[in-house]
C-alpha cells in the first residue's frame, strides 16, 4: 500500500506539472476541453436548439448567460488522478489499459452531465450555480473517480489471492 | 459495493450542510494554520489574517497603487473553496460503517486541515504574486521561478488536493473494509 501511494502520488504530480505545460496545454487540454464543450452542447442541442458553442464556451441564443469551461471543469484533472491511480496498483498492463479506457470514458459522462447541469443551474439561479460549481459536483466527480478505481481493483486478474497483500499490507 | 455507493450518496447532503454551517468553526485550524504559516515565511508581506464566517483575509502590507501611496492591498480567501473534501471524506467515512468512526473522521479532519491551509495559502500567494498585477506583484519582490512554484502551488492546491486528498486519506484509512467489501462481492456476482 505504500508503495501504491508513493508511485501514485508521484505519477500524479508528474502528469500535473505536464499538463500546466504550454505543449500540453495546447495539444492535449485545450482541445479537449473544447471536445467537452461540444460534446455537452450537442447532447443539449436534442432537447434545446438554441446552444451554441464557441471553443470552450456554451451559450444559448435565447439567454445571456453562458459557461465558459475552465480547468478543473474539464474533466481533465479528474481523469489524471484516475489514471495515475490505475498505473500505480500492481496489475497486468491489459487489464490496466481496458480500465483506464472504461474508467475515462465513466469519468467524462459524468463530467459531460456536470457541464450540462451547471448551465442550467446557472441560467436559473446563480447561488445555487456557485454552490453546485465550487462544491457539490468537485466531490462528486471524485467520488465518481474512487468508485471506478474501487470497482476496477476488485476485478484486477488474481487479486483475489494477492489483494489481501496489496489492500490490508499497509 | 451499490449499497455502500447508496450510503455515500445519502450521506452526502447531510455532511455537506453540517460543513456549510459549521464551516467557520471547522475552518478556524485552517487559518491558525494559515497564520502560523505567513508568520514564519511571510511576515514581510502580511500583516494580519483575519477569519470572517469562511473567509480568510489577509491584510498585507502592500500598497495599493503607487499614485496613491496609501491604502493596503486585502486579499479575501474563500475557505469552502478549499474544504469541500472534508464532507466528502465525512460521507464515505459514514457510509463505511467501520466501529471506529469517530475516531476516523477526527484523524481525517485533522489531516485535512493543513492541506485546506495550504490551498488558503497557495491562493493569496497567487493573487499578490500573479493576478493582482505587476504594481502589487513587483512589491512583493517574488523572482520569476519564485513566481512559478507559487502558481504551480496554486493550481495543484486548487485543482487537486482538495478532491484527491479525502478520496486517498479515505482509502489508506479503510483497507479492511475495501477489502471486505471486495470479499464480499466476489461472493455475490
Amino acid at each position: 500500500m505504500r508503495r501504491f501511494l508513493v508511485v501514485f502520488v508521484v505519477l500524479l504530480a508528474l502528469a500535473f506539472a505536464f499538463e500546466l505545460t504550454p505543449f500540453a496545454q495546447a495539444h492535449f487540454v485545450t482541445p479537449w476541453t473544447d471536445a467537452v464543450a461540444s460534446a455537452s452542447a450537442g447532447l443539449m442541442r436534442t432537447f434545446d436548439a438554441t446552444i451554441t458553442t464557441h471553443g470552450n464556451v456554451i451559450a444559448s441564443s435565447t439567454s445571456p448567460f453562458a459557461v465558459s469551461i475552465e480547468a478543473g471543469c474539464n474533466g481533465v484533472e479528474a481523469t489524471l488522478v484516475l489514471v495515475a491511480a490505475i498505473l500505480a496498483f500492481p496489475a497486468p498492463w491489459p487489464h490496466r489499459l481496458r480500465g483506464i479506457v472504461v474508467g475515462v470514458v465513466a469519468v467524462q459522462v459524468l463530467n459531460v452531465v456536470r457541464v450540462i447541469s451547471l448551465f442550467y443551474l446557472g441560467r436559473y439561479d446563480r447561488d445555487v450555480f456557485e454552490w453546485a460549481h465550487l462544491y457539490v459536483w468537485q466531490a462528486l466527480i471524485m467520488l465518481d473517480v474512487l468508485i471506478v478505481w474501487v470497482v476496477w481493483v476488485r476485478f484486477v486478474p488474481g487479486n483475489r489471492e494477492a489483494s489481501p497483500p496489496p489492500l490490508a499490507a499497509a | 459495493m451499490t449499497r455502500f455507493v447508496l450510503r455515500t450518496l445519502a450521506f452526502l447532503p447531510l455532511a455537506f450542510a453540517v460543513w456549510y454551517f459549521a464551516a467557520p468553526i471547522l475552518l478556524w485550524p485552517a487559518v491558525l494554520i494559515v497564520r502560523a504559516a505567513v508568520y514564519v515565511g511571510f511576515a514581510d508581506l502580511v500583516r494580519a489574517v483575519e477569519q470572517s464566517g469562511a473567509i480568510a483575509t489577509f491584510v498585507t502590507t502592500l500598497g495599493a497603487g503607487v499614485a496613491a501611496g496609501k491604502g493596503l492591498v486585502t486579499v479575501d480567501v474563500n475557505l469552502r473553496a478549499y474544504s469541500f473534501g472534508m464532507p466528502l471524506f465525512a460521507a464515505l467515512t459514514l457510509a463505511a460503517r467501520t466501529a471506529e468512526w469517530k475516531r476516523l473522521l477526527a484523524v481525517g479532519y485533522a489531516t485535512l486541515t493543513p492541506i485546506v491551509a495550504f490551498g488558503v495559502l497557495a491562493d493569496f500567494l497567487k493573487d499578490v504574486a500573479i493576478t493582482a498585477g505587476p504594481a502589487i506583484a513587483s512589491q512583493t519582490g517574488f523572482v520569476p521561478w519564485q513566481r512559478e512554484t507559487i502558481a504551480f502551488a496554486f493550481q495543484f492546491g486548487s485543482l487537486i488536493l482538495p478532491a484527491v486528498a479525502p478520496a486517498v486519506l479515505w482509502v489508506a484509512m479503510h483497507l479492511p473494509f475495501l477489502t471486505t467489501l471486495r470479499d464480499r462481492n466476489s461472493v455475490s456476482v
